[in-house]
């Protein structure tokens, strides 16, 4: 597997309510770690009402890949099922190692964080 | 149609040829499995016992092609092949390598409903369910599928000729059929017993039986005479000459080459015994309720694992009263055949002294055996973690190891030369692993007040606080910082290897308790490197710090350029900042440290340095001085802990117990010398009291210094240790003011 590029992006982390509020451009990524996180790629700033917080985040790594690449490269080491729908961001173990897998129609983000990525990059 | 879990995964020879048997080469026939083939010169795959040939038992295993517990009926016969008995006692050798984990494919599937069996009643199942509509995966050992594992989802594992499967499916049908039940009696394993279907399949093949008995019904097509009465033993040296009988009381002795037994059939089940509360149903043969075995009274029960009757009556008589228990205690069902064979006599065997009969026990996976290859394929091993300054160290020669899930570097080639670059100038320390949380919102610090042992309230903004964490019982489960950066938001760190479960800890009390708190975890996020040493602050000022916070201070500034977090403290005792940052250019601060401080004998030291450091100022590491019960009071940091807020997790247990004597302290201890080994026993008058938790030769104090665990009291002012005295001591050993700290 190819070195991976280092993701820039804002984490919020808010009431899941606040979050769902959010508006994100057509070139922002927006996966909900969880009902009150969120890491959106590619976003500058953004504004949140109510209690937040806001983090610049560096701590990711990814891969940009093809349907081809994600059958290839990822399908044979998960052992989990994946989501149908599109876009949707699926979680857990890649080749035994935490990662995130974010689905679009054209293509997917897998993702992990940088101290992993070593391990995911050898493994893949 | 066979309903069986099948044949071989390769397909049969079609000529005639010899393979190898225990170094000589014997001839086998086309279609032949090893087994037959064996059989077909008159020997036995192993030294004996009954068989079945259709994989149930495991009385044909043995090594081919160097893997042990090989079944030799469900092994094709080829030029190639090469088969060598088991040592009649004992394992057979192992051999390395066998095929290595990567060398062997995993395949992963999914699939609406997998009929696992291709006989009559999977067959017919598959078929039905899809013209239902239903898409229907069929598997069969047979057809070169053979399942072996069934685990939640479900999931089965399969072995294959090119690799493993695993395949996730919506629901599973199990039809595989039923098994032949095995004697149990004097003599069960002397070479010449077959089951029914065994004796069909050798007749088919043309082996000679010469003079067959029957006990039971004759099997169709197989020359032989069926005896009247019921079994009792079989005779003979080795391979079997006779088989007593009793009929109407009196015992028959009739002389025989073959005995053919055909004594019934039970459940080949063993695959839907492994999953509970999956959508798996059992169908056919496999899911009938065969009638038992008379119960055994006398000879092996469990070939495989040469368990007799008396071994069961023995684990009886000790109170294992139920199957599961006497599988456990007795070892019955844990062999080869993972008790296809002894199931049904154990169940009988049970029944008759307790009155009811037992299901059957529990499968585990799996059933039948795998190399470690196929066991292992594509399973990895634990991922760990490298900081963004692995690099770095590995280029400055560091000796990389392993500690709470991360990749740290242990020393750069002279950790006694760190040791001296911390105590007389500056060295860097890479602690980006500690765990890094930001903790906000309304009721930030009624949490905190809730989750720690210290008054967080008082905490002024700006300021931080070593605390402590426990659990229900009061034992300290973590310890690191508290940060104070306004009124409602913190900075909290925790140890490296803590650093999950406070996470996990924290998150399970924010629900509970329903404050409104934002968590935010950082671990990976933010690098942190301490910069520590008595002109730590002057190799700050050189990249711009030149008012750095105070002891126990924390500022959010600007350092060699980038947003920098500094947080003053101290682990090794010295002037200590740690600093926060971005983890994309961690690299390029930790260059900037070591550039600028090149003149004042920087160098970055490892954790064997730092363990030796922090134990010179008697700070304990959590984990490695802390027990699973440790309390605050057994570590003498009472003083962590504030009984005067009104709850705290933690608190009511330490209120209970304050009142107890306790005989367990966690002590400073010095001696003349070298240091002791980690863990060496700590005795008085002969009596080992503890052990020895952190020991170091001190450069600075020419001494042992070391923490240990007392667990009698009163507690000794001297002890012993490797035979040498040693003193009881109040630590810190070092700086006991704390002003180097301070400074």
């Amino acid at each position: 597997m190819r070195a991976p590029e280092p993701l820039h992006a804002l984490r919020v982390v808010a009431a899941p309510e606040v979050l769902d509020d959010l508006a994100w451009a057509d070139d922002v990524a927006a996966l909900r770690l969880a009902a009150d996180d969120l890491l959106a790629i590619g976003a500058a700033s953004v504004e949140v009402g109510g209690e937040h917080l806001i983090v610049d985040e560096a701590g990711f790594v990814g891969w940009w890949l093809t349907a081809d690449e994600v059958r290839d490269h990822v399908l044979p080491h998960v052992d989990w099922p994946l989501p149908t729908a599109r876009p949707a961001l699926a979680q857990g173990l890649v080749a035994g190692v935490p990662a995130k897998l974010w689905l679009t129609e054209e293509r997917a983000l897998l993702l992990c964080a940088a101290a992993y990525a070593h391990e995911l990059e050898e493994r893949l | 149609m066979r309903e069986s879990l099948g044949d071989s995964l390769s397909p049969m020879s079609a000529e005639a040829g010899r393979f190898v048997f225990d170094g000589r080469r014997l001839p086998y026939e086309p279609g032949d499995t090893v087994a037959i083939a064996i059989l077909r010169t008159g020997e036995h795959p192993r030294v004996g016992g009954t068989l079945c040939l259709a994989g149930d038992c495991g009385n044909c295993v043995a090594e081919v092609d160097g893997i042990a517990w090989v079944r030799t009926c469900q092994t094709p016969a080829g030029p190639e092949v090469e088969v060598r008995r088991h040592p009649a006692d004992g394992a057979p050798a192992w051999h390395d390598p066998e095929p290595a984990p990567h060398a062997i494919e995993v395949r992963r599937e999914e699939a609406d409903l997998v009929v696992i069996g291709a006989g009559r009643s999977g067959t017919a199942a598959a078929a039905e369910a899809k013209r239902a509509g239903r898409q229907v995966t069929q598997l069969d050992a047979g057809q070169g599928t053979e399942v072996v594992a069934v685990y939640a989802g479900p999931t089965l594992i399969a072995r294959t000729a090119d690799g493993m499967l695993h395949i996730r499916a919506r629901e599973v049908v199990v039809a595989t059929g039923a098994a032949e039940i095995q004697p149990v009696c004097p003599g069960s394993g002397l070479a010449g017993l077959f089951t029914a279907r065994a004796a069909q399949q050798l007749q088919a093949a043309g082996v000679d039986l010469g003079v067959a008995v029957a006990i039971g019904p004759a099997p169709d097509g197989v020359p032989c005479m069926p005896l009247p009465g019921e079994l009792v033993r079989f005779e003979g040296e080795g391979r079997v000459s006779a088989v007593v009988t009793r009929v109407d009381g009196a015992e028959q002795t009739t002389s025989c080459d073959t005995v053919i037994l055909n004594l019934g059939r039970s459940p080949r089940d063993v695959l839907s015994r492994m999953a509970a509360d999956l959508p798996i149903s059992v169908i056919g043969s496999a899911a009938e309720a065969f009638p038992l075995p008379p119960p055994p009274t006398a000879g092996i029960v469990c070939a495989c694992a040469g368990i007799g009757v008396d071994d069961l009556q023995g684990v009886w008589d000790r109170g294992f009263n139920e199957l599961e228990l006497v599988k456990r205690a007795s070892l019955a069902g844990t062999g080869t055949c993972q008790g296809a064979a002894c199931l049904p006599h154990v169940r009988a065997w049970i029944a008759a002294r307790s009155g009811d009969v037992p299901e059957p026990f529990t499968a585990r996976p799996a059933s039948r055996q795998i190399t470690l290859g196929e066991a292992g394929a594509d399973v990895h091993l634990d991922a760990f973690r490298r900081t963004a300054l692995h690099d770095e160290h590995v280029a400055a020669g560091a000796q990389m190891d392993r500690f709470g899930g991360w990749w740290r570097p242990w020393h750069y080639g002279d950790h006694l030369a760190e040791y001296r670059a911390v105590r007389e100038a500056v060295s860097l320390g890479d602690v980006s692993t500690l765990g890094k949380f930001v903790v906000a919102g309304a009721d930030a610090v009624e949490f905190l007040q809730r989750l720690y042992p210290t008054d967080v309230s008082s905490i002024r903004v700006g300021r931080s606080r070593y605390a402590l964490l426990l659990n229900e019982r009061g034992h300290v489960i973590d310890d690191g910082m508290i940060c104070r950066e306004a009124d409602d938001r913190f900075v909290l760190t925790f140890t490296t290897g803590g650093a999950g479960n406070a996470e996990m800890w924290m998150r399970d009390w924010l629900e509970t308790w329903g404050l409104r708190v934002l968590l935010l975890d950082r671990t990976m996020s933010l690098a942190a490197i301490n910069v520590t040493g008595p002109r730590a602050a002057e190799l700050l000022g050189r990249l711009g710090l030149h008012e750095p916070p105070r002891f126990l201070q924390h500022v959010h500034t600007e350092l060699a350029g980038m947003p920098v977090h500094v947080m003053r403290l101290s682990f090794t005792g010295e002037a200590s900042f740690e600093l926060h940052h971005p983890v994309d250019r961690s690299a390029e601060l930790w260059r900037s440290l070591l550039n600028e401080g090149a003149d004042l004998g920087i160098r970055p030291h490892g954790l064997q340095a730092l363990f030796a450091l922090r134990l010179e100022k008697g700070h304990v590491i959590i984990g490695m001085d802390t027990e699973l019960d440790t309390t605050p009071r057994r570590l003498g940091m009472d003083w962590a802990v504030n009984m005067e807020k009104p709850f705290f997790i933690g608190r009511d247990a330490l209120a209970r117990t304050a009142v107890l004597p306790d005989n367990r302290r966690l002590v400073g201890l010095t001696m003349p010398g070298e240091a002791p080994t980690e863990g060496s026993p700590i005795s008085a008058d002969g009596a080992i009291l503890g052990h020895v938790t952190s020991s170091f030769t001190s450069p600075a104090l020419e001494q042992a210094v070391m923490l240990g665990w007392l667990k009698r009291a009163p507690f000794p002012e001297h002890v012993e240790i490797d035979g040498r005295a040693a003193a009881v001591t109040e630590a810190p050993f070092y700086d006991p003011e704390g002003a180097r700290a301070r400074a």
